[in-house]
């Protein structure tokens, strides 16, 4: 999938240096966030394809981002990683449209799987 | 006996001064009745004493200058008060009584007859008639002036009566109100000690309402009311203690979630990618690998030591040895960060009762965090003082730091709670907390952002005799 680009939003500084070490290999562009406030100022300069946030963070929680990116930029796909994965919390985000759901800890290979999916049939879809 | 009701005392001290406004009008009612009936015999008594005046009168003309028609004049005269004293009969008996009455008709009948042997030319009755005449005025004088007497007897004597049930009335209402008063302000005072101690949890020490009054209803119901209260109370605390724990273990998922995702990814990455990286990457993987396994430990550390207390060793303690013990550990953190500090400890302070090592660890946690939240050229002030008016030894820790947001101060003692991102464990304050109550002291915050935070921890006082030696003042 070469030159998809992918913003990363989390407060855990790990989760987005791994994410992109292991997506970027395969042709992906990468950027990582630990707060959404810059993340949405590169959304606003640049197109992007998919947004991967956390749920849980200060400021700007992941569902306001998936409601804003989802009202703002409806092609762009957005995937929900949490710590505290409750059932409440995953109706929230599946109302609002969240393009995946993960429970932390993430399997990186699925997360792939499912950013390939979810642009491929986008793609077959246009 | 069964004790009255106030209700009932209330109703029983007004029926005796209704009773007795009724019987001071009932007299009132008859004296009055009796004025009048006087005054109206007074008026016939007029009339008769001018008609009499008349007749005396005519009887001089007669004697004087033989005038027959005269006595025929007298005569129809006494017909006519005759006639009178018939028509007013009621009046008249009521007034003067029965005896007095008939002596008055009497008077005038003899007159009336020696008056008629005047006329058939007996010239010896003159003094008879001039006797019986002067009788009839005498009499009828007499009975004016007594009725005169007798109504000013009534008039003062219900005057005296009036003044006396005035006072009687005004005796019974105040004395009647001052009882109330009394027996209801008492009353309310029992309830207000009642409600005073079930406020303060205490309700062995209510006495026993024996009394079966509104009082004695109102203090039973109050501490039925309590003991149910504290029941409720049991089972919401029950209830919240749980909730505690449901957001507690919440909060362990999540705190413990995100390192275990960031070495579960490091791991997956590690696997993946490893003939990519070199050796040095490598040992960088396993060292964050570390570092996140370090972090899991801190906050299982903290959980434990949050779970189960370690049974606090409480000694006598001079709380500004703790105080500069606890700074020293902090100084060099403060020297690095380029801080000033200040120590203002009050000499001669009563010794508290604490465990030395857990209040050393609440300095060192609000120490940590002041230095934290503190720039290059801020001040640190740590100031211990004693609280005569709580009995208490206070400690203050004041920083020109960056200060906490209105939003975020209420929630600074919640467990797992943090502003350092995956630094803190959240879990400092929310222990530091629990060890100072469970210290039976207080702790409190107030601060500003942009100005700086203060904290103060109040420690009761061990025992006011064993105050401790007044110790030497070091600053830094």
């Amino acid at each position: 999938m070469p030159g998809f680009r992918v913003i990363v939003i989390d407060d855990e500084k790990i989760v987005g240096q791994m994410i992109k070490v292991a997506m970027e290999p395969e042709g992906y562009q990468v950027e990582t966030f630990l707060n959404a406030e810059p993340a949405f100022s590169r959304l606003r300069e640049e197109k992007f394809d998919v947004v991967i946030t956390d749920l849980k963070m200060k400021g700007i929680d992941g569902m306001d981002v998936l409601r804003t990116i989802k009202t703002a930029y409806p092609d762009v796909k957005v995937i929900m990683i949490t710590a505290f994965a409750s059932l409440d919390s995953a109706v929230e985000a599946m109302k609002s449209k969240v393009d995946g759901f993960f429970a932390k800890p993430v399997k990186i290979k699925e997360l792939k799987e499912c950013i390939q999916k979810l642009l491929s049939t986008d793609e077959s879809g246009a | 006996m069964k004790q009255m009701k106030i209700f009932h005392k209330v109703i029983a001290a007004n029926l005796a001064n209704i009773l007795l406004i009724v019987v001071t009008g009932f007299l009132a009612y008859h004296s009055l009745d009796k004025v009048l009936t006087k005054l109206r015999f007074m008026e016939i008594a007029d009339g008769l004493s001018s008609s009499f005046l008349e007749m005396r009168l005519a009887e001089k003309n007669f004697f004087l200058y033989g005038e027959k028609s005269a006595l025929s004049d007298i005569q129809s005269k006494i017909s006519t008060a005759i006639k009178t004293i018939e028509r007013s009969k009621p009046d008249v008996l009521r007034a003067i009584g029965v005896a007095k009455t008939t002596r008055l008709q009497s008077n005038l009948e003899n007159y009336s007859r020696t008056l008629e042997q005047a006329r058939i030319g007996d010239t010896t009755v003159q003094a008879k008639v001039r006797a019986a005449g002067h009788n009839i005025m005498e009499f009828m004088n007499y009975i004016t002036s007594s009725e005169r007497a007798e109504v000013n007897n009534i008039i003062e004597g219900s005057e005296r009566g009036l003044f006396l049930s005035f006072v009687l009335i005004l005796f019974t209402a105040v004395g009647v109100t001052l009882l109330l008063s009394v027996r209801v302000l008492g009353s309310l005072t029992r309830i207000e000690k009642a409600a005073h101690l079930i406020s303060e949890g205490e309700f062995e020490k209510i006495p026993p309402e024996k009394s079966s009054d509104e009082c004695g209803m109102a203090v039973s119901a109050l501490l039925a009311m309590a003991r149910e209260l504290r029941n409720r109370e049991e089972q919401m605390l029950e209830a919240r203690k749980l909730a505690a724990i449901g957001i507690l273990i919440a909060g362990v998922s999540h705190e413990i979630g995100n390192p275990l995702n960031n070495i579960s990814m490091l791991a997956q990455n590690f696997v993946e990618l490893y003939d990519r990286m070199d050796t040095q990457e490598h040992i960088e993987y396993v060292k964050k690998i570390e570092d996140e396994t370090e972090r899991i430990q801190r906050i299982v550390k903290d959980l434990l030591d949050f779970a189960r207390p370690k049974n606090p060793d409480f000694q006598e303690t001079d709380i500004n040895n703790v105080v500069n013990k606890s700074m020293r550990l902090v100084q060099n953190m403060i020297s690095i960060c380029n801080l000033d500090s200040l120590l203002d400890l009050r000499e001669g302070l009563p010794s508290v009762y604490i465990d030395e090592h857990q209040i050393q660890g609440v300095l060192i946690n609000l120490l940590t965090n002041s230095i934290h939240a503190s720039s290059p050229g801020d001040r640190l002030r740590l100031t211990t003082r004693f609280n005569p008016e709580s009995d208490r030894v206070e400690v203050e820790l004041e920083d020109t730091g960056k200060g906490i947001s209105p939003e975020i101060l209420p929630h600074i003692f919640d467990p797992f709670f943090t502003t350092k991102g995956a630094s803190g464990t959240g879990l400092g304050l929310f222990v530091s907390y629990g060890i100072i109550k469970n210290h039976k002291g207080e702790m409190r915050v107030r601060s500003e952002a942009g100005v700086g935070t203060c904290f103060t921890i109040e420690l009761p006082v061990h025992n006011r005799l064993g105050r401790s030696e007044p110790c030497l003042v070091s600053g830094s």
